[in-house]
């Protein structure tokens, strides 16, 4: 049938990552151990300083199982493409099965064993990580956008062949992959609103372990990081989605790293719209008493307290228009 | 001190994350102190310092973010605004304009860009200074190429 041939294809490739991810962790230790500055300055200087960069990248990240599970999806979301795409939807009943366990291989190892009885479940399997793939950077970013679904295919097709391709220098991968990840967030982010298949995985995907890092956050997360796109946020970082969530919904102090409350959050002590928490306000005020944003002295005593009696956002906007008016 | 920590942390597992997103910053957090840190900057391309790798020592304050951090060149570099001694680098940002949305991230990308518009003017490092003052362009850069060959690649056999 087509489904003994596709299965035992991406079987061994997923026990290769899942083996390669292991060497890089280890690896990844006895690097920093020994990370002398001059090494690395040696290491950087000369030319083969790129693979270990990307080498380090890898490994030094935390979000190593997310990438694997990437990667996974990229792979079967390669099958996905060669058939037809009412399958997906089959496979997101299945999809925790395939995703629930950390180690990928076996369980689809296990299920390549039983496709000789049951070659349809194998089948839904695999298709289904890819459909729940999709779902994943699409919850690192929210964007619904329907014109970028076709780039984002697009994107993704070279991608997997890039990745097939290079599968076997695991360094290359990692560095790719790394480096590509904020992109494919931002362009993946588009699947998940496509397929009803997709709406329905996101709540059971929840407990599959290959969101682990973030699980937790997923459903809230989803509305703040669009906005958080288009932010000059620091936060804006290319790994897996585990910062990204953590720091989505409230948006945190840019001095303190401290989460900004709904009190701080209204609060614009400065005409350049520089936000920060009251704390660090506070401590600026005591400190040299220029905002951060705009090294402009904090002028007017009397709308931060007002602002802070009050709170609310139209006392905000008035205490805005008489700083305006009191510097000009 | 603990916002100063925290925000030290967060901004390691930044750099963590985007150490592919800048490829001429390496920044290093010490092993056991996070107020220390090291950076590898690479010379700004068309410039004297094109193709040297420069190290930089952070001093964190427990201030931090409210003070900058003090950093110095720990690579020998003829610039006129770092001591040539001391390293010690005279930037703007890094004393009365500092600010405390800025990161260690970004004090590197400042001291690159320093690298690259030498501020005669204010000098720290007289020799030079005065070469670029006096309109010696070209003698400043095969100064600051000789002390970047010299200190800042690789020595050779």
């Amino acid at each position: 049938m087509v489904s003994d041939s596709i299965p035992t294809a991406p079987i061994p490739s997923a026990a290769n990552t899942k083996n390669l991810g292991k060497k890089k962790r280890t690896n990844r230790s006895a690097k920093l151990k020994q990370c002398k500055i001059d090494a690395r300055r040696e290491q950087w200087l000369s030319q083969g300083a790129v693979k270990n960069k990307g080498y380090k990248d890898g490994g030094d990240d935390n979000h190593a199982p997310p990438m694997h599970a990437r990667k996974d999806g990229k792979r079967s979301l390669e099958e996905l493409e060669m058939r037809p795409t009412g399958e997906e939807n089959d496979g997101s009943i299945h999809q925790d099965s395939d995703l629930e366990s950390p180690s990928y291989s076996p369980t689809s190892v296990n299920s390549s064993l039983l496709g000789g009885n049951n070659s349809g479940t194998h089948f839904t399997a695999s298709s289904s990580s890819s459909s729940s793939a999709g779902c994943c950077s699409g919850n690192i970013t929210g964007l619904d956008d329907w014109e970028a679904v076709a780039d984002a295919l697009a994107a993704d097709e070279k991608h997997q062949n890039l990745c097939s391709e290079t599968l076997p220098e695991h360094k290359t991968v990692v560095q790719m992959v790394s480096s590509c990840e904020m992109e494919y967030g931002s362009n993946l982010g588009t699947r998940e609103s496509k397929p009803e298949s997709a709406l329905l995985i996101s709540p059971a995907s929840g407990n599959s372990r290959a969101w682990r890092p973030d699980d937790a956050f997923r459903p809230q997360s989803l509305p703040n990081l669009s906005k958080q796109l288009s932010l000059p946020n620091p936060d804006r970082h290319c790994g897996g989605g585990i910062t990204w969530a953590r720091t989505a919904p409230p948006y945190s102090c840019p001095i303190c790293c401290e989460d900004l409350d709904l009190t701080d959050s209204s609060f614009i002590p400065c005409p350049c719209g520089f936000r920060l928490c009251l704390f660090c306000h506070k401590r600026i005020i005591e400190d040299d008493g220029r905002c951060p944003g705009c090294r402009k002295p904090y002028k007017c005593e009397s709308i931060e307290t007002e602002a802070r009696m009050l709170g609310g956002s139209l006392t905000l906007r008035l205490a805005r228009c008489c700083s305006m008016i009191e510097r000009s | 001190m603990q916002a100063s920590r925290a925000r030290l942390f967060k901004e390691f597992k930044e750099v963590q994350r985007e150490r592919s997103a800048d490829p001429d910053i390496q920044l290093v957090c010490d092993d056991s102190n996070i107020f220390k840190w090291t950076a590898l900057i690479k010379g700004p391309s068309e410039t004297p310092y094109e193709g040297g790798v420069f190290q930089l020592a952070f001093a964190v304050p427990e201030q931090y973010p409210l003070q900058p951090p003090q950093v110095r060149f720990l690579t020998k570099i003829f610039h006129p605004n770092v001591h040539f001694k001391t390293g010690e680098i005279c930037l703007d940002i890094l004393k009365n304009a500092w600010s405390p949305a800025w990161t260690l991230q970004s004090v590197c990308r400042a001291i690159i860009a320093l690298m690259a518009h030498p501020e005669p003017d204010s000098p720290l490092n007289c020799d030079s200074g005065n070469l670029l003052r006096s309109g010696d362009v070209r003698g400043y850069q095969s100064m600051a190429r000789m002390y970047t060959r010299l200190a800042a690649m690789p020595k050779k056999g």
